[in-house]
């Protein structure tokens, strides 16, 4: 493997471990509304935060294992969509999450 | 929307069966959004191409159901020799193989009167270890290098992927090669007989079947010759193999079963005990080795899976005679 590419996969790993705390707050931001898999995946896609289904369905399957989204199936536009939003607990561990990251964002400011 | 249909399909045999019917329904919603949106963008629906295109964008099966699955394992020495992708397939067939390797084991210790001890085991599950881990490494390796084209192919899409035109030209290199030395037998029957040419020559017998099977490798050369100037006519690979390889059946269970000796000694050697042997040796060779019941059996079981791939190409054919009529 030229140094070039190991760098490239360096960079690569570490932009995905960056991403992917960020990935989680941003889905939950999202889903303090009501929406379904791909009308979310769009929202989070035009506010720059592209996404696979791939990454996106586990990650909310998870988030409703561990009880911070809830989700149900209904029928729109003539088929069946599984619509998610933000449990109680969700809707707590959000706000706390995101005063985290507030709090981290101003001193990463700060030190860089 | 049926390749969309045969997409789910081949994504949901990959994934844990638990939770496999609701990831197909919300990935089938997924899709089907995304599909109405870009023809919604196009102006009008997606044709066959289009939606072969989409989905090869999208990723191919195993490699979609990889990422919803939690278990993650795989072989590695290092690096990476089996993929999460591949391993649990390898897995599978590897508990086969070694289900079937220590049956037969068993049966054969059983049948010759031999003690079955643990020594009699250690080399052929060994050799099966070896052997799929090599070939599902060389498939890893190949799935690294190339991760987008599907490799697994259900039988629905099959007739959409175009045949590639080094399939066809390697597939016609070895049926030109098998065409030449078949043509050349008759004045160079060293060919088949080797050394033994000298004391041999072919019986009557084998005339008989000389031109049956010269037409069955000419089938063979206009098969790769069609699919290497029509790659787009996918329905030639199953159709017309199907048909060579059923008329291979009939014509080389009579030359297999029903047939007397293939070789006999030549003109102007004396029948001895030694030339016998040697006369019986090379029939059996040819019977058993050569020709044998494994290549009867390769050509009953072609035909059959080819049918089995023909039925798709059958489907489109009615579908569109239906279309068709139905425009008139």
């Amino acid at each position: 493997m030229s140094p070039g590419n190991a760098n490239h996969d360096l960079f690569e790993n570490l932009r995905l471990e960056l991403r992917r705390g960020s990935l989680i707050l941003a889905v939950m931001a999202s889903l303090q509304t009501e929406q379904y898999g791909y009308t979310l995946r769009k929202a989070l896609t035009d506010h720059g935060m592209p996404i696979d289904e791939g990454t996106l369905y586990p990650l909310l399957r998870r988030l409703e294992t561990q009880g911070l989204l809830v989700s149900e199936w209904r029928e729109e536009d003539k088929r069946n969509k599984r619509f998610y939003r933000l449990s109680a607990d969700g809707k707590t561990i959000f706000k706390q999450l995101l005063a985290e990251w507030q709090s981290m964002n101003s001193s990463l400011s700060g030190i860089l | 929307m049926d390749i969309l249909e045969s997409y789910l399909r081949a994504v949901k045999r990959c994934l844990p069966r638990a939770q496999s019917d609701d990831i197909i329904k919300e990935l089938s919603d997924d899709l089907r959004s995304q599909i109405e949106e870009q023809q919604a963008a196009l102006g009008r629906p997606f044709n066959d191409q289009e939606m072969m295109a989409f989905f090869k964008q999208h990723g191919d099966p195993m490699t979609v159901a990889r990422r919803y699955r939690q278990d993650h394992r795989s072989l590695s020495l290092g690096w990476e020799l089996i993929g999460p992708e591949l391993f649990p397939m390898y897995l599978i067939l590897l508990s086969f193989n070694l289900t079937l390797t220590v049956g037969a084991v068993v049966v054969v210790s059983l049948l010759i009167h031999v003690p079955i001890t643990f020594d009699a085991f250690v080399v052929p599950v060994l050799a099966q270890i070896l052997c799929l881990t090599v070939v599902f490494t060389i498939l890893n390796l190949i799935r690294r290098k190339y991760p987008q084209p599907w490799y697994y192919p259900p039988a629905e899409l099959a007739p959409m992927l175009p045949v590639s035109r080094w399939y066809s030209l390697i597939g016609l290199i070895m049926w030109a090669t098998v065409a030449i030395w078949w043509l050349a037998v008759p004045h160079f029957p060293q060919l088949i007989l080797g050394s033994g040419a000298v004391h041999l020559k072919l019986a009557s017998t084998w005339h008989r079947f000389y031109v049956p099977i010269l037409l069955l490798v000419m089938g063979s050369i206009s098969q790769r010759v069609v699919s290497l100037l029509h790659p787009t006519w996918t329905w030639a690979v199953p159709v017309m193999r199907m048909v060579i390889n059923t008329a291979a059946v009939p014509i080389l269970y009579v030359l297999m079963f029903k047939s007397q000796t293939l070789v006999v000694l030549a003109d102007g050697i004396q029948n001895t005990p030694h030339y016998e042997q040697l006369v019986e040796d090379f029939n059996g060779l040819i019977r058993w080795g050569i020709l044998g019941p494994w290549l009867w059996m390769y050509a009953g079981i072609s035909a059959i899976v080819y049918a089995w791939y023909s039925v798709p190409h059958l489907r489109r054919l009615i579908r569109g005679t239906r279309r068709q009529s139905a425009v008139i």
